[in-house]
């Protein structure tokens, strides 16, 4: 039932234009408003956020005032949360060990590389000086992106009691993409690309990038490779191959050296595309994405920044149970996740005893076994006490595991964070722009 | 009313709704601010320095007006299919039978299931390798369920359609069902008693009742769906990228100088809802005072 006379609705688009006009400056103020918070914020970023003045003084202090400190606080990680696997292990077993040994609760919330970043500088423009989470889970472009934007508290992680163990000499734990830690990230677990393939499928899979090639032509529409980060990991390793190896693109980016290899890495993809699942006309959104593919016999490979996915994921029934890892013999590209502290973390005391305890051989360990998440330990087995090194030699003998000498021998460690950004914007012009 | 009108006659309920107005708007303005601030680099991710290089990036890539047109596409067809949908329901299934009451019940049934729950059924039932697929393939229809045609991923965003179409059907099929209950009955017996036959009744009554009626609603489903990102996310192809895909993609960029163009993007989706708002005002303007 209309409620306004006839004739209403005709006049109706005159008084709209007129009230249209203090909607209109109000956006504007709001947007006005909006910048000159975000001035405001960063001027106070940069003079240093409370977090930061925290962690700095927390580093000075002994370990055991640190540990009083955090006793019967509240620690939000903000963290990945997309794999079964890795949940169990920080809920079922960090949390309550945290909870019994410091009476610290950890809550891991969602948030990963790219969400990071945004939320902080989100949280700085609004003036946030304690933000939400403390910990938080980073590597490469990400610690490379918060540093830039001054969002990481440091340097803390050379404080932590158990970075004693570390495996310091490793290039591929000492270096994230090229940078140097200096503190302000404490490595957490290493991991290494491999390709997920079916032994009963496909029981002679290729062993190097010339081979897959040759079997991607061979197996029409039976390949693929994602969009997100393992993919561009992927189309990495092909960028070190057309680079002569790594070597041709480490020291930093170089745009030069980049153009050469990008082209090649284009010339090797757009050979090979036709021969892609669907044509590579499209791509799946990522590594889940493919793992369905994979397990539904759309595709004869996947793929996975962990070596030992596989293992998980075949437990979990996701993946079938003649899945396997492989490594390609060009080298695959091996690399660590580590955990930062925020700007303006609420608890920066919490933050730095859990990632301490993350650091503990005995979490290690857990970390490592296959039954619960299979993610590569950081630590120098060389370092720890006897007891602990026996108990990490014996999980290497595990068979579901590859050889620990075969991941030495084809690790390659990452470059600069620069490539990877370069990449990921090419491919997704190069690709997407050739299309019709 | 202006608010000082407002006060000098003391007419609390036109405070109250404009007061109740601000708060809806609120935060939608603040979203436009932000976007627009963030659109011309003066905050957000990456922002350095205040222009309208973001704006000029994102509008001269072509990736950009092709995930406009498939988004639009996609939109057009799943609000048709849905509404065409709701409107045989609501003409064939409006008695008061058993019968009709559970094809009814049917029709509605999508109307509690998330739209990501939604989505994932549609992988299931229309990948290459789900239901269809694989029935096909066992009654020997195609020899094997990859030969089916794509319809997840796939360029025309067909799955994707289908999926929003039955999922946006339910809520125009409660829509369409209200209207004919309440609306169409005493005139559409009128005409038959003035002799027009069921054609001409349709044509000439229910449809312009079900059409007027409905098309608030389906200028909803027409923007839910240009701008839903779960279901997309899960059956959208890569290539052209939905405008929400877009966003979520150029929000996620590993170059943090470019995450700001989501924010133009964002403003693009939001044109699209503008000016489907803009064009149901323009039709209601014009109908309502042909309305009896």
């Amino acid at each position: 039932m209309r409620s306004e006379p006839p004739g209403a609705a005709r006049r109706a688009p005159a008084r709209r234009g007129v009230r249209a006009t203090p909607a209109l400056v109000l956006t504007a103020a709001l947007a006005a408003l909006v910048a000159c918070g975000g001035r405001d914020s960063r001027k106070r970023a940069a003079s240093g956020d409370q977090g930061q003045e925290t962690v700095a003084a927390l580093a000075t202090l002994p370990w055991d005032s640190v540990v009083a400190r955090a006793r019967g606080t509240e620690v939000i990680w903000r963290m990945w949360r997309g794999d079964p696997s890795i949940n169990a292990y920080v809920d079922g077993w960090v949390a309550p060990r945290l909870r019994d040994r410091y009476g610290i609760t950890l809550r891991a919330v969602e948030g990963q590389g790219p969400e990071i970043v945004n939320q902080l500088v989100v949280e700085r423009e609004a003036g946030r000086h304690t933000g939400t989470a403390s910990l938080l889970w980073i590597n490469g472009e990400t610690f490379s992106n918060l540093r830039r934007e001054q969002l990481l508290a440091g340097p803390w992680a050379g404080r932590l009691p158990n970075a004693a163990y570390v495996d310091s000499t490793s290039p591929i734990v000492s270096r994230d993409f090229e940078q140097d830690p200096a503190g302000y990230e404490s490595p957490w677990g290493r991991v290494q690309f491999a390709l997920i393939y079916d032994s009963t499928r496909t029981p002679a899979p290729p062993r190097s990038l010339a081979e897959l090639a040759a079997w991607i032509r061979a197996h029409p529409g039976r390949f693929t490779h994602d969009q997100g980060f393992t993919g561009t990991t992927f189309l990495k390793m092909v960028l070190y191959a057309k680079a002569g190896g790594v070597r041709g693109l480490q020291g930093g980016f170089d745009s030069t050296r980049y153009a050469a290899a990008r082209s090649g890495v284009f010339a090797w993809l757009d050979s090979l595309r036709p021969f892609f699942w669907r044509g590579g006309t499209t791509y799946p959104p990522d590594v889940s994405a493919m793992h369905r593919l994979f397990a539904n016999r759309e595709i004869d490979f996947s793929m996975s920044n962990n070596q030992n996915e596989v293992v998980t994921k075949v437990r979990q029934g996701i993946l079938p149970p003649t899945a396997r890892a492989l490594l390609l013999t060009d080298g695959t590209i091996a690399n660590t996740h580590y955990l930062g502290i925020a700007t303006n973390a609420p608890n920066a005391a919490g933050a730095m005893v859990v990632a301490d305890f993350l650091l503990s051989p005995e979490a290690q360990l857990e970390k490592l076994k296959p039954d619960v998440w299979a993610d590569g330990t950081v630590l120098d087995a060389t370092r720890l006490p006897d007891e602990w090194r026996a108990r990490f030699a014996a999980l290497d003998a595990d068979p579901r595991q590859l050889p620990r000498d075969s991941l030495a021998k084809y690790a390659r460690p990452e470059i600069s964070p620069r490539y990877h950004e370069r990449l990921a914007a090419d491919w997704r012009s190069h690709v997407r722009g050739r299309q019709p | 009313m202006s608010i000082r009108m407002c006060l000098r006659r003391g007419s609390a309920a036109d405070l109250i709704g404009l007061g109740a107005g601000v708060v809806l708007a609120a935060p939608v303005l603040v979203g436009i601010g932000y976007a627009a601030a963030a659109s011309l680099g003066v905050v957000g991710p990456g922002a350095t320095a205040a222009g309208v290089e973001r704006i000029a990036r994102v509008l001269a890539e072509r990736t950009t007006w092709r995930g406009l047109g498939l988004t639009l596409w996609v939109a057009v067809l799943a609000t048709a299919l849905a509404m065409a949908g709701a409107v045989l329901v609501a003409v064939l299934f409006r008695g008061a039978g058993w019968f009709d009451r559970v094809a009814r019940g049917l029709a509605v049934l999508p109307l509690p299931v998330p739209h990501l729950v939604a989505g994932a059924l549609g992988v299931w039932i229309l990948g290459q390798s789900g239901e269809i697929a694989r029935v096909l393939a066992a009654v020997g229809a195609v020899r094997m369920p990859a030969e089916v045609p794509a319809l997840v991923y796939d360029r025309w965003g067909i799955g994707l359609a289908l999926t929003m179409a039955w999922k946006e059907s339910a809520f125009l099929a409660v829509v369409a069902t209200a209207l004919l209950a309440t609306r169409s009955v005493d005139v559409e017996d009128a005409a038959r008693t003035l002799g027009a036959g069921p054609l001409q009744t349709f044509v000439r009554i229910t449809w312009p009742i079900l059409w007027r009626g409905l098309l608030p609603a389906v200028i909803a489903v027409f923007v839910f769906v240009a701008g839903s990102y779960e279901a997309a996310a899960l059956l959208a192809p890569s290539d052209p990228l939905v405008l929400p895909l877009l966003v979520a993609d150029r929000a996620s960029d590993p170059d943090l100088g470019r995450r700001g163009d989501a924010y133009v993007a964002t403003l693009l989706l939001l044109g699209i809802a503008v000016l489907a708002v803009v064009a149901h005002e323009w039709t209601r303007a014009r109908w309502e005072p042909l309305d009896p």
